[in-house]
């Protein structure tokens, strides 16, 4: 498989100087699922906000789908659909369907096609007889899975999670756990940040783990695992990588 | 699908064209201004009993609504008070006229009714509408950048509860800690409205980057809006009714 994501010594510095990202360089297959982790300040999230341009490199490159992500910010996030961490702060719309319709709105699809991505990112997330709902009322599983339709609907060939499962309770980690799952069978490219390995190892082919900007490992999950305590990550109870939190 | 986001399902009043409606709630507005108490009381008393109608618990509605009573109540004594004419009641230096208590009741009356229709006009309009019509409206005018205006206002509505939570949040967390005991209002402001802005500002922020996430652009799908015979044929009955209270 061809690299979809290509990011190549990417160096991430914040206006007070504190470095977020110091020479990463990795590439991320298509059809993969790819697990982040690493403690906080750990420079997670600040990679993920370079895969569609939400931030500016200070040097280094990041390619999607062989497209300059600084040059392209457009494409790059028709590509990189980004759900944030925190769900409600996404949601932009009155109803639930007028939050998915934002992102097909913004690419000036036609009403038509606007209203047949709607109908099918909601179906894709268990919503369809949600559209009228005031997405405010949703319970916090549903909103997640409703920022995860807003993403869909804009049809990216990569989906990134940033720590998915912060706040949800049992039932809200399966539902959107099962929605991430059911999308990378559908082969779509999942790159997932999370300390919570347990919740997402098993369903994985590539854990990294960062460090202070850097990447500390990267491999296969079961072997990168072992020694995510080193990093500040919890590791997984022996063989809890092969155990689903779906079964 | 169709029936998410196309305006007009099954036409009913509530799902009249939102530009006629919003443009019969400016005419009535301007209207009420030269209309006397049987006019106002003919359009009041229906429009009060279908907002009536619509609500499940008018008790709890009337405690929601109650600053709005505290306004009228306002108005009616200013009227009734500083309006010369015949007195009817003396209060020391002031009186109670015959010709003020007419512009009370008058005043309040048009209020009470712009309380009402525009009530009644949020509650039968999906948000989405009202910015797709106020869209429309700005277009034309140049200078006026009508997408925006029209993002801004959906934002507004999207943020006002967002804003109350963060404030019950907020409030809750420092009356945990006592917060409430401080005797100072200043300081009672300050410990609460700082960190309420700061909490709102930084929740807008995050919005504003989920946005530029989504590929926000001012140049987007439009809405759709279509008036209809039967449309034209209730903003004509919407005039029609207003003439009436105009004339009586």
């Amino acid at each position: 498989m061809a690299a979809i994501i290509e990011i190549r010594n990417l160096v991430h510095r914040f206006a007070d100087g504190t470095t977020g990202l110091d020479g990463v360089s990795l590439d991320i297959l298509a059809g993969s699922f790819v697990v982040l982790a690493g403690a906080n300040g750990s420079g997670k999230t600040t990679l993920l906000r370079h895969l569609n341009g939400l931030l500016t490199p200070t040097s280094g490159t990041v390619r999607v789908a062989g497209l300059p992500v600084a040059q392209n910010r457009l494409r790059a996030r028709m590509q990189v659909g980004m759900i944030f961490q925190d769900a409600e702060s996404q949601i932009v719309g009155e109803t639930v369907a007028a939050d998915v319709a934002f992102g097909p709105e913004n690419l000036r699809l036609d009403r038509c096609e606007v209203d047949r991505r709607v109908a099918a990112a909601l179906a894709a997330v268990g919503l369809e007889a949600a559209g009228d709902r005031r997405p405010h009322l949703l319970s916090g599983g549903e909103k997640r899975r409703l920022s995860i339709a807003g993403v869909l609907a804009m049809q990216p060939q990569v989906l990134v999670f940033d720590e998915p499962f912060s706040n949800l309770d049992y039932s809200g980690v399966r539902q959107v756990l099962g929605r991430m799952v059911d999308l990378h069978r559908a082969g779509r490219t999942l790159v997932v940040t999370t300390h919570d390995l347990d919740k997402v190892l098993a369903h994985a082919d590539r854990l990294i783990l960062l460090d202070r900007g850097r990447i500390a490992a990267d491999g296969d999950p079961a072997a990168v695992a072992a020694a995510a305590e080193a990093f500040g990550v919890r590791c997984p109870p022996l063989a809890a990588e092969r155990l689903s939190w779906l079964n | 699908m169709a029936e998410l986001s196309t305006p007009h399902r099954r036409w009913t009043p509530a799902r009249l064209d939102v530009r006629l409606k919003l443009a019969l709630l400016c005419t009535a507005s301007l209207a009420s201004l030269q209309m006397q108490l049987y006019g106002l009381l003919g359009l009041l008393l229906p429009f009060a009993l279908l907002a009536i109608a619509r609500r499940a618990s008018l008790g709890a509605r009337i405690r929601e609504l109650r600053w709005v009573f505290w306004i009228l109540a306002l108005v009616f004594a200013a009227r009734a008070l500083f309006t010369e004419g015949a007195p009817l009641v003396s209060l020391g230096p002031v009186a109670v006229t015959r010709q003020g208590l007419q512009e009370a009741v008058n005043a309040c009356l048009r209020l009470a009714l712009m309380f009402v229709l525009g009530g009644v006009f949020i509650g039968l309009t999906p948000t989405g509408e009202i910015k797709a019509a106020v869209q429309w409206y700005l277009r034309p005018i140049p200078g006026v950048p009508a997408a925006r205006v029209a993002t801004m206002l959906g934002l507004i509505a999207r943020f006002i509860p967002v804003i109350f939570a963060e404030a019950a949040r907020t409030s809750e967390a420092q009356r945990a800690r006592l917060g409430d005991r401080r005797r100072s209002p200043v300081g009672r402001l300050a410990t609460f409205g700082l960190p309420l802005v700061r909490r709102i500002v930084l929740s807008a922020d995050r919005l504003a980057l989920a946005m530029e996430a989504r590929c926000y652009s001012e140049l987007r799908t439009e809405p759709e809006l279509a008036a209809r015979g039967r449309d034209f044929l209730a903003f004509g009955l919407g005039l029609a009714m207003l003439a009436v209270a105009l004339a009586v």
